[in-house]
């Protein structure tokens, strides 16, 4: 402890800039790690806690997915001597038409009986004070609305107030009739909701004679789970009875896959700054050499040596990561963010997760995490300064080669790795097996990097001898000498780099996956939708709609389309009703990924089967006439999978089957979207403005043009490639710091050799050029590395995607575009990363730097 | 040709030390002169002024006509480069380059013609007697042989001044022996102005001119 | 007290009747029967003025009109609001059986649909006024263990104060009901939680109609809300002649 005192101190305070660039790594890590578990946990609790809010007191839910189901089942379950209370909902998000408001949960409940299950937080002076002033009006008015205090004092809205919201008739205005209090309900969704006469609901929402769902309380001296089996015997399994809580988890499967992505890339960070601790540590012991020298000399022990090289290491890691989690911990509110535009797209409101806590273990875990990945990072360099002879370290100008013979034991393993990694790519479908082949096939590459950077530097020195004989040659001869000085820095900037490889090459195939979905499937002219966008779905447009579209000059036909999430198999698939015979029709272009295009559209299309996508086909391990069993209101459906086709619609997969099908065992003849393909010769601007004007303030209805669909779709998928942009600029971010520490290194290695050069006649722009083109050199030894690399890293990021992700399959496509791209921003990172260090060796003194005495 | 004038030279640190004080000097063309004293008494600082490679806290300095204490850095270099070759105690040759690449090194900094180059390289090589010896690296060479290189390199562009700083201090007395006579042999041929600090009372000796200093002041001036 | 022989069996023997007398009317029992059983009549007409002053002092007034046919366990009531405009047309349908809870509906001209009333919770309160649904239930004598506590004297007129204690769920804990000894008509109802008083109904200008002793001012205080609801009944007739269609939910429908 007091050697960390007398000797590291002073070495860190001097070198600060360089110590604290060296935990970045591990800051970034940790940082990453904690931001998405707060954030994932954060939103989480927000939301189980808005699910419990909004449950109130029901122990069950009972749902039958988004299509809800009909009215009579009320009935059926409060019949139940089991069921203590039952009570219907309606859930639906709607626009407020208020300034910076976003979307309001409606929160449609019979008023009569809920107040039994739900705590209404009552506003006003007395205890038994009514949220409603007069409930009789509440229920007699369809325009009543109950909203928050919080949403109320934000919008300055009191009893009797009017507000405008978005319904099945255009906007419409509705009137406060109650204020709740911000607790419990009220809080739900940070007060962005509002509670309404649930029959009122069914109307504004166009859902008919249906509930959402049935909150339910058991009877006295009945347990859940008996209450739980009493309804499920007489509903069918067409019903699904949950505890509320279990939302939370659905919700929680939907985050998945983003979480996944965090999470690699958090390790991934902490993998970075395991090299760049390994990277800044290396070159301590190398300026530090002289002072090892003496410390050994005067009796300090090969363990003392190690032990404070290691004591450097966990105190780095420990202060790396106390920044990463306060990092982390804004970065949670960053992440959050996303975390609840997910919620938006699945509940159409969102709940922001107000208070961002981290728990203790939370923290411990970070923390434990950040010293491991310090400590590993520092352990070789640890060991070779323990190795340090103190006879040739006190001598000036010898350089002591530390580790001699390393080289053939690494190739060997290299080959061992690189064949266990491929084995998995090609033999197993077993998860583990193809992650453990993914990390063996990252360890191959590092193991490799000290020879094929030495490789490298030898083929450029020639091309860099005959762009700049002496600075060129010097430049090379500077990475041949000492390649474990350039070669962590490059195997860093190699695996970052093989990394946005990755991510381009899956968001290029992507891209070129949904650009075909788009040209073949996605073509009719115009699409009429009854929410503002085609991802929600909490406005339906009855079947009577149809008919009045078809009257309308121009449209040659119709596909009614109705899709709703419901549950498969323990999680959230989008169920699609359409109209089979004339979608196959339609698009006859497909390329199905399984199955006959005609036969199983005709199959589908006599209700004789159903066609599903390829993402649930490969979450679900789903084949060819495997018979799916789906739970409907009106029982179990079992049909056979006729066909697999391509469909990006939904993360989670989807369920296609024909309308008709829909309506006999859901019994709900709604649509949310009409596709609508036009005569010849009429312009879809033309039947856009005549279907407007002929529904105008009678349905609430959004229409697009295809054009408008398509780029809606691409900007989705923008950004959700657009963390191949993040990740480029890490390994910019990472190239410019090794790049600095490496060229520190070196040119404090090389400080007589430059002086020497300034002597026999070498300008300031000489010695400059020859720093400049080291580094150039490291960057392209780390491009050429690092596309190669990427190459090999898109093979398994593919088959990620497939196996793991989204379930698509890609074409193996290079991103030769990034892959240029990647050129100049690179070698200018390196440049830029040069500057610095080459004015430290232009600057210094020539007379000390040739001293000898 | 070389002129100094109340040159002093300190270091500021923690403790001011005068390195050199107050020295005036005068070294015409083609003369030979050796800078003996004790360690520590400025012999290094006055040559490292001389062939800027340091400057003088105060004072003037001037090689041929041209006053180095007004050049900026790069003018300086050019200077260097174009007028004075050093040799060093040792030898300062660049590990990773072979003898004739060490050899031409001046000559590529000065961005000469390839095959200019190559001529003037074994020329020099050959001069030093290190033509079969011009694709060995440094290491592969032995003392008196690297230093040979070293004085090769310095005579790369004709300097008029050649600075030794104890050119066979890190050699045995054979060899530094045919050293010295390599470096006496050039001075008559090339007619350079010969500047060399060192130990050896018999180099010191053969010099026609020899410069002592003490403590940081020039105190003995003699010639033979 | 023309209809009342119907109803009174004459007794048989007057010392028997002197005996039974005491022990009869010692019986709280009995004095709730024979209460319920001089209000009994065969439908029922009204038109409900109903007064809320809540605890700001703020006053909201409806109007109903009231029509009921039967009597206890088997009866059939229908309630239609006439005033305020905004909840004019909106009409209850309470359907009561003998052996389970009352099926009730509503209807909502205003949304265009009836719903039936899940009524879970006893306890809540009768559409903003300050009776609970559970106080506007008949009481069935052999749901509650009565006590008598003594006489005591309520606006004049000499009382039997008997408290009752329910056998099934209710919001309360017990009741203290006062019943008149000239008429058997009710004069105060207090109910409670635990010790505590929640909510007190007096039965106010006890008129005769139609032989039948009748309140027909309701004033009911709601002591833990501090707020007071006054129904007063007008035009209230007794035996009218109603149609069984005039209880359905399409009549509810129909009629406006």
């Amino acid at each position: 402890m007091i050697l960390l005192k007398l000797i590291s101190w002073p070495y860190a305070r001097k070198h600060l800039l360089r110590a604290t660039l060296t935990t970045v790594g591990i800051v970034l890590g940790v940082a990453v790690f904690v931001g998405i578990h707060l954030a994932n946990g954060s939103v989480l609790a927000a939301f189980n806690r808005t699910v419990d809010r909004i449950a109130g007191k029901a122990q069950l839910q009972i749902t039958a997915g988004e299509p809800g189901f009909d009215e009579e089942v009320l009935e059926r379950v409060q019949a139940l001597p089991e069921v203590g209370v039952a009570v219907p909902a309606i859930e639906a998000p709607v626009e407020t038409g208020l300034k910076g408001q976003g979307n309001l949960l409606i929160l449609g409940v019979d008023m009569t009986g809920d107040r039994s299950l739900r705590d209404y937080d009552l506003e006003g002076e007395g205890e038994q004070e009514e949220v409603v002033e007069d409930p009789l009006v509440f229920l007699a008015q369809p325009d009543s609305l109950i909203v928050t205090r919080e949403f109320a004092s934000r919008n300055g809205l009191r009893i009797d107030s009017r507000l405008s919201l978005g319904t099945m008739e255009g906007p419409r205005q509705f009137t406060v009739r109650g204020i709740m209090r911000s607790e419990g309900l009220g809080a739900a969704f940070g007060g962005n909701l509002a509670v309404m006469d649930i029959y009122a609901a069914q109307k504004v929402f166009g859902r008919g004679r249906r509930f959402d769902r049935i909150d339910v309380a058991a009877a006295e001296g009945v347990s859940i789970a008996d209450c739980r089996r009493a309804i499920q015997a007489a509903l069918g399994p067409g019903f699904q009875i949950e505890p509320p809580s279990s939302r939370g988890k659905q919700f929680e499967s939907l985050l998945r896959v983003y979480s996944m992505l965090m999470n690699v890339n958090s390790l991934f960070a902490l993998f970075i700054g395991v090299f760049l601790i390994y990277n800044s540590f290396a070159i301590a012991v190398t300026q530090r050499r002289p002072e090892i020298g003496i410390l050994r000399a005067l009796g300090a022990t090969r363990g003392q040596i190690r032990a404070l090289f290691l004591g450097e290491g966990a105190l780095a890691g420990l202060f790396g990561s106390i920044a990463g989690v306060l990092a982390g911990i804004v970065m949670a509110r960053v992440l959050a963010g996303y975390t609840t535009s997910v919620m938006q797209g699945v509940y159409g409101v969102s709940e922001s997760a107000r208070e961002i806590e981290a728990s203790p273990g939370l923290i411990a875990a970070a923390l434990a995490m950040g010293m491991a990945a310090s400590l590993v990072g520092a352990f070789l360099p640890a060991r070779n300064a323990a190795r340090v002879d103190p006879v040739q370290a006190l001598q000036k100008g010898k350089y002591q080669v530390l580790t001699a013979g390393e080289n053939r034991a690494r190739r060997i393993a290299a080959a061992l790795l690189a064949a266990g990694a491929l084995t998995p790519l090609l033999f197993t479908r077993s998860r583990p097996a193809f992650y453990m082949g993914y990390v063996m096939m990252a360890l191959c590459a590092l193991l490799l990097t000290p020879t094929l950077a030495l490789w490298l530097a030898r083929l450029f020195r020639p091309l860099l001898r005959w762009i700049r004989p002496v600075e060129g040659a010097l430049a090379a001869d500077s990475l041949l000498q000492a390649p474990r000085r350039t070669s962590a820095t490059v195997a860093a900037v190699m695996l970052s780099l093989a990394l946005v490889i990755g991510l381009a090459g899956l968001a290029r195939a992507g891209y070129a996956a949904i650009q075909e979905w788009l040209d073949t499937t996605l073509n009719p002219d115009l699409y009429v939708s009854a929410s503002s966008n085609l991802v929600t779905r909490s406005y339906h447009f009855p079947d009577s709609m149809t008919s009045e579209l078809r009257a309308l000059e121009g449209v040659e036909e119709i596909q009614r389309v109705r899709s709703s999430r419901i549950l498969f198999r323990g999680g959230v698939v989008m169920l699609v009703s359409l109209e089979m015979e004339s979608i196959a029709r339609r698009t006859p272009r497909r390329r199905p990924v399984a199955g006959d295009l005609a036969a199983m559209h005709r199959l589908a299309a006599q209700g004789k089967a159903v066609i599903i996508s390829e993402s649930l086909a490969q979450l679900q391990n789903l084949r060819m006439g495997d018979i799916l069993e789906v739970a409907a209101p009106r029982g179990l459906l079992r049909l056979p999978v006729a066909g697999i086709l391509r469909d990006y619609s939904d993360q989670q997969g989807s369920i296609f089957l024909d309308r008709s099908v829909y309506l006999r065992w859901w019994n709900d003849s709604s649509a949310d979207i009409f596709r609508i393909y036009l005569k010849p010769g009429v312009r879809a601007e033309d039947l856009k403005a005549r279907i407007l004007e002929r529904f105008a303030g009678q349905r609430r209805l959004f229409v697009l043009l295809n054009h408008e669909v398509r780029e809606y779709i691409l900007r989705l998928t923008d950004q959700w490639f657009g963390m191949s942009y993040i990740q480029l600029a890490v390994a910019v971010l990472v190239a410019v710091l090794g790049i600095v520490n490496t060229l520190t290194v070196s040119i404090a290695d090389r400080r007589r050799e430059l002086g020497i050069l300034r002597a026999v006649g070498g300008l300031a722009a000489q010695i400059r050029g020859t720093i400049w083109m080291e580094a150039l050199a490291i960057g392209l030894i780390s491009l050429a590395l690092g596309l190669g690399l990427g190459a090999v890293n898109l093979l398994y990021d593919i088959e990620m995607a497939r196996r793991d992700f989204a379930g698509m399959t890609l074409d193996y496509r290079y991103p030769f575009g990034m892959a240029l791209a990647l050129v100049p921003i690179l070698l200018g990172a390196a440049w830029v990363s040069a500057l610095a260090p080459a004015e430290t060796a232009v600057r210094g003194s020539l007379t000390e730097a040739l001293e000898y005495e | 040709m070389i002129r100094l004038f109340s040159v002093s030279r300190h270091f500021n640190g923690k403790r001011r030390v005068t390195a050199l004080e107050d020295v005036d000097l005068e070294v015409a063309r083609g003369e030979m002169v050796s800078i003996v004293g004790p360690s520590g008494s400025g012999k290094s600082t006055l040559l490292n002024l001389i062939g800027g490679l340091d400057r003088p806290s105060s004072g003037t300095i001037h090689i041929d006509g041209r006053d180095l204490t007004r050049l900026g850095d790069d003018d300086l270099t050019r200077l260097r480069r174009d007028k004075i070759g050093f040799i060093f105690q040792f030898f300062n040759l660049l590990p990773s380059l072979n003898c004739l690449e060490n050899v031409a090194l001046p000559l590529h900094l000065r961005g000469w013609d390839r095959r200019k180059i190559a001529l003037r390289a074994a020329e020099l090589l050959e001069m030093v007697n290190l033509t079969d010896r011009a694709g060995h690296l440094p290491e592969e060479l032995s003392g008196g042989e690297r230093q040979r290189v070293a004085i090769a390199r310095a005579l790369a562009f004709n300097p008029p001044v050649l600075l030794a700083d104890e050119p066979t201090g890190n050699l045995d007395s054979h060899t530094g022996a045919s050293i010295l006579a390599l470096m006496h042999d050039l001075h008559d041929r090339l007619d350079a102005t010969l500047l060399i600090v060192t130990h050896d009372p018999a180099v010191a000796q053969s010099c026609p001119r020899t410069v002592a200093l003490r403590d940081a002041r020039l105190v003995r001036d003699e010639r033979r | 007290m023309s209809n009342a022989p119907r109803y009174i069996r004459p007794p048989r023997l007057f010392l028997a009747l002197l005996l039974a007398l005491s022990a009869w009317a010692q019986d709280p029992r009995r004095i709730v029967e024979e209460s319920q059983r001089r209000t009994r009549s065969g439908s029922q007409m009204y038109e409900g003025d109903l007064q809320v002053v809540d605890a700001r002092r703020r006053v909201s007034q409806k109007r109903w009109r009231y029509r009921r046919m039967g009597s206890y366990g088997d009866s059939k009531a229908l309630l239609r609001f006439t005033a305020p405009p905004d909840v004019k047309g909106v009409a209850l349908l309470v359907v009561n059986h003998p052996d389970r809870a009352s099926d009730q509906w509503m209807w909502t001209p205003a949304i265009g649909r009836d719903r039936r009333i899940a009524l879970q919770d006893r306890s809540t309160r009768f559409f903003g006024t300050d009776f609970s649904f559970e106080d506007l239930e008949e009481r069935d004598v052999d749901q509650f263990d009565f006590t008598l506590l003594g006489a005591e004297t309520i606006d004049g007129a000499l009382c039997w104060k008997i408290e009752s204690r329910p056998r099934k769920k209710s919001q309360y804990t017990s009741s203290h009901l006062w019943i008149r000894q000239d008429n058997y008509v009710p004069a105060r109802l207090d109910n409670f939680i635990k010790d505590e008083v929640v909510r007190r109904l007096f039965y106010r200008q006890v008129e005769r109609i139609q032989e039948i002793w009748t309140a027909r001012e309701l004033d009911m205080t709601d002591l833990r809300r501090n707020s007071r609801t006054i129904l007063r009944l007008e035009k209230v007739r007794y035996n009218v002649p109603l149609q069984e269609e005039e209880f359905t939910v399409q009549a509810l429908r129909r009629e406006q």
